[in-house]
């Protein structure tokens, strides 16, 4: 029997071209289903966008589908809801998204269409003030969550005036400042075949759809970009606490401090040290064992340095929702187990299982033709390589307890952090 | 070992069923797309199983079912899908309770060896029983801190008159409160045997091994008789019901629920493909209503999910700027005139009928998906109900459409719930001004 690891072998087995506009293309075939999963990326985002304009990237990435040269929005959508694929966009601090999941016998259409949103959005003027009011809206709706107004406050502390301290959605008053002309600037600026990558996973030959995404995105005109360096964020020398009063069941809680960058490579002994303080299997980690599992604090608990990494630094964080009056019992506790594994070695089982673990779960990234193609992406960003397949399980397993103490020591601080709580409080 | 061995195809594809001796049916499906086997066993009791004064035991026990076995101490399971590279969950319906292992196809046997063990022999001390109610505790204040988690249960509460189907599966905050595991322990022992359940294998195995070793691990459990179905029966509804919920926020939000029939009744298909007329995509009727012309919501959507009983549809929608719920309730009653009088178009129903295929074919790519597709229906109702799914699903005329909103959502068929302001909402919060309650 062949093992898991050589069986997912085929996700690595990557066909890599560039177009002569400069657009990286990326291929595996997946037989698996008669589907196809298209990703297209443009390498820009909020973190690019000016602060009096916070939310451009991501009001650029949902008006994309609203409106091309040669469609209306509802004619693109009909397009695709008539062949019951997905067409979907999105952005984050450092991507701007537009994928597809279609039938095989769709292709055509699903490559027409991602090109036709990336080269040719018009952004309607009636439809950025509809987006401008509907992201109103949802930021107003965002706020009666308790977890995500900790969560954003978190974010206000530690990254300081570095892009990532904002909401991607932006904030009311920077939402509002935004102009039809703003979006079209975002996207002359940003969107060139020489600064995006494609990657398209699924059932097809690789010379046939090489010459269907030559036809759709070889006309794509290439131009000069420039990506501004953003000055690195700085981890925080003091400890900072904001507390929300909100009238809600639970306090929510978010410790924390900068993380580091996906291109660390802390980032593997990271991932085995995340294992066994917060996260891994079930409630197998440190924080929700003790805090869930013998406490009965909280039903969601967790912590984490290495899922947040990106080209920026992510966060390191501690997480837990519980009853009001529980508030400084959990996080004392949340802080007692970062303290722990900050001063005393991990056990070898702890280490043996957090390493067993992450190599055993590998195979679950690559399930499905869209996982898949989103790892390409990633891979080419970060320069995972596309021998990350057999890299992967022995940077792993090479992890020590040393190394867990080391990183531990360096990333993770339970002095200088900041705190944000949001929930029922008493003035003073 | 076995007395039953069927084959059923869907999309041309085979998923064997099988029934041991003792009564536990095994659904297994070959799909060799990655390395993968999930197994997920359905247990058919849920929160429409539970008597007065003791919701939410369904929903206790699926947690207890992590506690310990004499086999497998507290945090074994947990730990034995860590060191396997797996993970696991499990999750509770008003009809199920379902839970799944998924695993690298080499190692697989060890969710058998947990399931089998864990169908008769939790431990229940009383101790773990009391340190997890807090935690469901906490997940129960979780839910209420969610505005459509409030609002749905207090509409359903509203909806149903007898039904249990009117409490919600996770219980009242007394009745767990008050729990005891003595209890709950009874609960499990009626409700969790053989016969009462459905074992689900999809994934890169070979069916005759994998079949083998199920028989292996679970045919010494002995048969039970099942225990007696519950009988309540909701009476009809006589008139509209409205209701209003206070909360902190200051965004108005708004369901619907109107009383429509199980799954596989021969009105269920039309409704739903009347579903994904008024909401699935941009070009739905609620999407170009609401959200594009109107600009009244930031989303609208319904819910008809399969169910064992006579169940809701639901409708919901959060308000934007300046509109009213009121405004935003005319405008769907306007829209479900509308399919009344003119039907869906034909164009609304080819695309109803793709959307519903190629989500076949979609999920047949991840394990997780078919075992989670082929265990409800089982528990539900049978598998006769996807052989037969896609050519109802294609027979359903425009005029079906309009025939099933006429009947069902009616006026006096309906709940209507609002999320209203409770006055305690802040803009923005000072800071450092406060200290823990």
């Amino acid at each position: 029997m062949k093992t898991p690891e050589a069986e997912i072998s085929r996700s690595f087995d990557v066909h890599s071209r560039t177009l002569d506009n400069g657009l990286q293309v990326l291929l595996v075939e997946n037989p698996a289903i008669p589907a196809i999963a298209i990703n297209a990326t443009v390498l820009t985002g909020a973190r690019y966008e000016p602060e009096s304009k916070a939310g451009l990237a991501i009001m650029a990435s949902n008006l994309l589908d609203e409106g091309t040269t040669t469609r209306s929005s509802f004619d693109i959508a009909a397009a695709i809801e008539a062949t019951g694929g997905h067409l979907e966009t999105d952005a984050s601090f450092e991507r701007v998204v537009a994928a597809a999941t279609v039938l095989k016998q769709d292709v055509d259409l699903g490559l027409e269409l991602v090109a036709d949103l990336l080269i040719n959005p018009i952004f309607p003027e009636d439809y950025v003030s509809k987006e401008k009011s509907r992201t109103l809206a949802e930021i107003a709706s965002a706020k009666d969550r308790p977890q995500v107004v900790a969560g954003w406050a978190l974010n206000e502390l530690i990254y300081d005036t570095h892009p990532l301290h904002r909401p991607a959605q932006g904030y009311p008053e920077t939402i509002e400042r935004i102009t039809r002309d703003d979006l079209v600037q975002f996207h002359g600026q940003f969107f060139a075949p020489n600064n995006a990558i494609l990657s398209v996973v699924g059932d097809f030959k690789i010379d046939e759809i090489l010459a269907r995404i030559e036809k759709r995105f070889g006309e794509w005109n290439n131009r000069p970009v420039r990506l501004s360096a953003i000055p690195k964020p700085v981890r925080q020398k003091d400890r900072r606490e904001k507390f929300i009063p909100m009238a809600a069941q639970q306090s929510n809680i978010y410790l924390g401090h900068l993380g580091i960058e996906r291109t660390n490579p802390d980032f593997y002994p990271l991932q085995v040290l995340d294992t066994i303080l917060g996260g891994g299997a079930g409630f197998t980690a440190r924080i929700p064992q003790r805090l869930r599992d013998e406490l009965g604090l909280a039903y969601t608990t967790f912590a984490s340095i290495t899922t947040t990494a990106g080209i920026d630094p992510g966060r390191f964080v501690a997480y837990i929702a519980t009853a009001p009056e529980n508030t400084k019992l959990a996080t004392e506790g949340l802080l007692n187990e970062i303290r722990r594994i900050v001063d005393e070695p991990v056990s070898r089982e702890e280490l043996q299982d957090a390493k067993d673990f992450l190599t055993g779960s590998f195979v679950f990234a690559f399930e499905s033709s869209a996982q898949i193609a989103r790892f390409l992406i990633q891979a080419r960003i970060y320069d995972l390589g596309f021998d990350y397949g057999q890299k992967y399980p022995a940077l792993i397993k090479s992890t020590t307890a040393e190394d867990i103490a080391r990183v531990a020591g360096r990333y993770l601080d339970t002095e200088n952090y900041s705190l944000t709580v949001s929930g029922p409080m008493e003035k003073r | 070992m076995s007395v039953r061995v069927d084959s059923s195809t869907f999309s041309g594809e085979v998923v064997r069923r099988t029934v041991l001796d003792n009564g536990l049916t095994v659904l297994t499906r070959e799909l060799h797309t990655s390395p993968i086997v999930t197994a997920m066993i359905w247990y058919r009791v849920g929160s429409r199983n539970e008597e007065l004064g003791q919701t939410g035991k369904s929903h206790f026990l699926e947690h207890m079912l992590f506690k310990g076995t004499d086999r497998f101490k507290k945090g074994a399971i947990d730990l034995l899908t860590l060191k396997n590279g797996g993970n696991n969950n499990a999750f509770t319906s008003h009809d199920f309770t379902a839970y799944y292992f998924n695993f690298a196809s080499d190692r697989w046997e060890i969710a058998l060896d947990i399931e089998a063990d864990r169908m008769v022999n939790c431990v229940f001390a009383p101790e773990e029983f009391e340190a997890e109610k807090k935690v469901v505790i906490e997940e129960l204040r979780m839910g209420l801190d969610s505005p459509w988690g409030l609002l749905l249960q207090e509409l359903d509460a509203a909806a149903y008159k007898v039904h249990p189907y009117r409490n919600p599966v996770i219980g009242w905050l007394h009745d767990v409160e008050r729990a005891t595991s003595v209890e709950q322990q009874e609960y499990y022992r009626r409700h969790y045997h053989p016969g009462n359940a459905v074992l689900v294998l999809a994934g890169d195995f070979e069916t005759d091994r994998i079949v083998d070793k199920v028989s292996e691990k679970f045919s010494t459990i002995p048969k039970r008789p099942t225990a007696p179905d519950v009988s309540a029966i909701e009476p009809s509804q006589r008139g509209e019901k409205r209701l209003q919920v206070q909360w902190r926020s200051k965004v108005p939000r708004l369901g619907l629920a109107y009383h429509a029939p199980e799954i596989a009744h021969p009105d269920s298909y039309a409704l739903q493909v009347l579903n994904l007329v008024l909401t699935e995509g941009k070009t739905s009727r609620l999407y170009q209503r609401l959200v594009e012309r109107e600009q009244s919501v930031t989303f609208a959507s319904a819910e008809y999910a399969e169910s064992k009983d006579p169940t809701l549809f639901h409708i919901r929608a959060e308000a934007r700027g300046d509109h009213t719920a009121e405004e935003i309730e005319a405008s769907i009653h306007e829209e479900l005139d509308r399919i009344v009088n003119e039907g869906a178009t034909t164009q609304e129903l080819d695309r109803s009928k793709h959307l519903v295929q190629a989500h076949f074919i979609l999920s047949r790519e991840r394990a997780v998906d078919q075992a989670m597709l082929l265990g409800q229906v089982e528990a539900l109702y049978g598998l006769s109900y996807i052989e037969t799914y896609l050519d109802k699903i294609s027979s359903i005329a425009p005029e079906d459409v309009a025939s099933v909103c006429s009947k069902y959502l009616t006026a006096a068929n309906r709940t209507v719930g609002y999320l209203i302001p409770d006055g305690s909402a802040n803009d923005d919060a000072e800071e450092g001004d406060y200290e823990d309650a």
